[in-house]
């Protein structure tokens, strides 16, 4: 299954995640918990969206040459990891659904987004805004896209389709996107 | 800063900042942790200045070189360390040389203490303690408190940073938006401190001027010189401050600044309080990658001896402004900015009023040389008209001209 989201200029959207769901009556795949790496690089989160299933365990490195301090507050996973750099905190598990907000103590203008969903099928689009699902078995299936630069209203961006061989959805927001951080490169800032 | 302390202070400045360099070659390749960073810097100037004797000088003009201090001269040098005690709490200290008259050749800018839990909802947290800037320059953005877009400072944040340190504690709570799909932030802040009561005092003095030369915590400032951190009248100040921050491209600041003082209050070695409150405001815009707009507003006023030498107190109100473009393209910006400031004495009570009233403007142009090396150009116009010059036979108004051509050399050490 292909997904397909383009703003109302008709150009594609990244970083947007699409899950696929099962309806009744589809048959559904075990879970299967995977791992996964939310990096740090140039004072940003990579990727800024990240999709996981529940239950994944994700690794939080920090490749920049200062530390950081992640932390979330969302309901769906509270954590924080104490200062760092490099690889020293164990993976966080992330056991229920919902989205998780990930910041920095220490870098205000670091924000990142951690999808949580029990979806069995989910990826997020390239920067031509497609994302293909393969694999997936024959029958129906929500399938539902979430970004936290689309400001449409939910209800236009759930729909079911129907899977026969290798169909195709596309979403067409209507609502003008919602401005993207590009925090400027700093040099020694300490801001008083 | 006599013409032969200056070599001086630049070989001493400089023998210390490059051993610590040397060090910093080592060091900087195995990066542990950053738990502790020190920061460093030193500027070496060679500048040009037209116009009056500079007040640092024992002068009445407003910049802080002059026609008898120019040429070679030590910018500034200074030490930044930064130890991360705990995950949560944090010393820095700022430790200052100017190599002119101050009472320490070597000087504590900022010492302080800051608390930075994690945040557990969608309001975050901070507080400080110690002695520091207030946050309210919107230009003077770099470590040290330098001034990233120019060397000079507006006349505004010039004197913020002459006459003021808190010393005390500031707790500041922000809404981080980021969770509730709102890509900026807002916050409250709010000061307590003492040691504050003489700030005013310069400022009614001399008016307003035009230096990279902030106060040092324990040193003195100019000549006669002047110390400003003295607990008067044992009457705590506060500030309160909102900030608001829009896409990490557009920043909003308000404070108000009342230090409380008792105007009547003077301590048995001769100093006095000075009753001092201002509101200020500014925006730093920044809307692409290479623009930032700033403008920055400063009203006041300050009042001095209850009872008056004439039974009336001295009295003085002011205001500055400033507002300044800046294009950044890869390792160069060019800055330029426009001043205005006013002092106004409704009492006028002694002899030529120090009103001052004048405009300036800087022009700077800024190229990074690798991480370690900075040039800085700059040229500043002062144009002002200042009633006490009469008393030394010198014409009201004045025009005052400064170039400087700074290099920098800028490291850190992390441990």
């Amino acid at each position: 299954m292909t997904i397909n989201v383009v703003d109302h200029d008709g150009h594609g959207v990244a970083e947007v995640v699409a899950t696929a769901t099962p309806s009744a009556g589809t048959p559904a795949p075990a879970a299967d918990p995977k791992s996964s790496v939310m990096d740090q690089r140039n004072l940003a989160f990579l990727p800024r969206v990240l999709v996981v299933g529940v239950g994944t365990r994700v690794d939080f490195p920090n490749n920049d040459t200062v530390s950081h301090q992640v932390y979330s507050f969302s309901p769906a996973k509270r954590f924080q990891l104490p200062l760092y750099k490099g690889e020293i905190h164990p993976p966080v598990t992330f056991d229920q659904a919902g989205l998780v907000v990930l910041g920095c103590n220490i870098h205000d203008s670091m924000v990142g987004y951690i999808y949580v969903t029990p979806a069995p099928y989910f990826g997020t689009t390239t920067a031509a805004g497609r994302l293909t699902l393969t694999r997936i078995p024959k029958g129906d299936y929500q399938v539902t896209i979430w970004s936290p630069f689309i400001a449409d209203a939910p209800g236009s961006l759930s729909r079911t389709v129907h899977v026969e061989g290798d169909e195709s959805t596309s979403f067409a927001l209507a609502a003008a996107l919602r401005a993207r951080p590009e925090p400027r490169p700093r040099r020694r800032d300490w801001d008083y | 800063m006599g013409p032969a302390r200056c070599p001086e202070a630049l070989r001493a400045a400089s023998a210390v900042l490059l051993l610590i360099a040397t060090f910093a070659f080592g060091s900087s390749a195995s990066r542990a942790d950053d738990r502790f960073t020190l920061d460093g810097d030193l500027d070496i100037r060679w500048v040009h200045a037209t116009g009056d004797l500079s007040f640092l000088n024992g002068g009445l003009g407003i910049l802080r070189f002059d026609p008898d201090h120019e040429g070679l001269e030590l910018g500034r040098a200074f030490l930044a360390p930064n130890w991360r005690i705990s995950d949560l709490i944090t010393l820095h200290a700022v430790v200052d040389t100017y190599g002119d008259h101050n009472r320490n050749p070597v000087d504590l800018s900022e010492f302080y203490f800051a608390v930075h839990p994690f945040p557990s909802g969608a309001v975050r947290w901070r507080a400080r303690v110690g002695a520091f800037y207030m946050p309210v320059s919107l230009e003077n953005r770099g470590i040290g408190w330098t001034d990233v877009y120019s060397i000079t400072p507006s006349a505004l944040n010039t004197w913020l940073g002459e006459e003021f340190r808190t010393i005390g504690a500031e707790v500041e709570g922000r809404w981080l938006g980021a969770s509730s799909g709102y890509l900026g932030d807002f916050a409250i802040i709010g000061a307590v401190y003492g040691w504050n009561e003489p700030a005013g005092s310069l400022l009614a003095d001399r008016g307003f001027a035009m230096t990279d030369r902030p106060s040092t915590l324990f040193g003195y400032l100019g000549s006669p010189p002047l110390d400003f951190y003295h607990e008067v009248d044992r009457r705590p100040g506060y500030y309160a401050g909102l900030s608001w921050r829009h896409h990490d491209r557009l920043e909003i600041r308000a404070l108000r600044y009342d230090n409380r003082a008792d105007p009547g209050a003077q301590t048995e070695s001769g100093f006095y309080a000075w009753h001092t409150r201002f509101s200020s405001a500014g925006a730093r815009l920044e809307p692409g990658e290479h623009w930032t707009f700033i403008a920055q507003y400063l009203d006041g006023d300050t009042v001095n001896d209850d009872e008056g030498y004439w039974g009336t107190p001295f009295l003085m109100s002011f205001r500055a402004a400033f507002a300044l473009a800046s294009f950044e393209w890869g390792p160069e910006r060019l800055t330029a900015r426009y001043d205005t400031f006013r002092t106004h004495q409704p009492s006028g009570v002694y002899g030529p009023p120090s009103n001052d009233d004048g405009h300036a403007w800087t022009f700077a142009w800024t190229r990074e040389l690798g991480d370690h090396w900075q040039f800085v150009a700059e040229w500043l116009r002062i144009v002002s008209g200042f009633p006490p010059r009469v008393e030394l036979a010198e014409p009201v108004f004045q025009a005052q001209t400064e170039i400087q051509l700074a290099v920098r050399y800028r490291f850190q050490l992390a441990w």
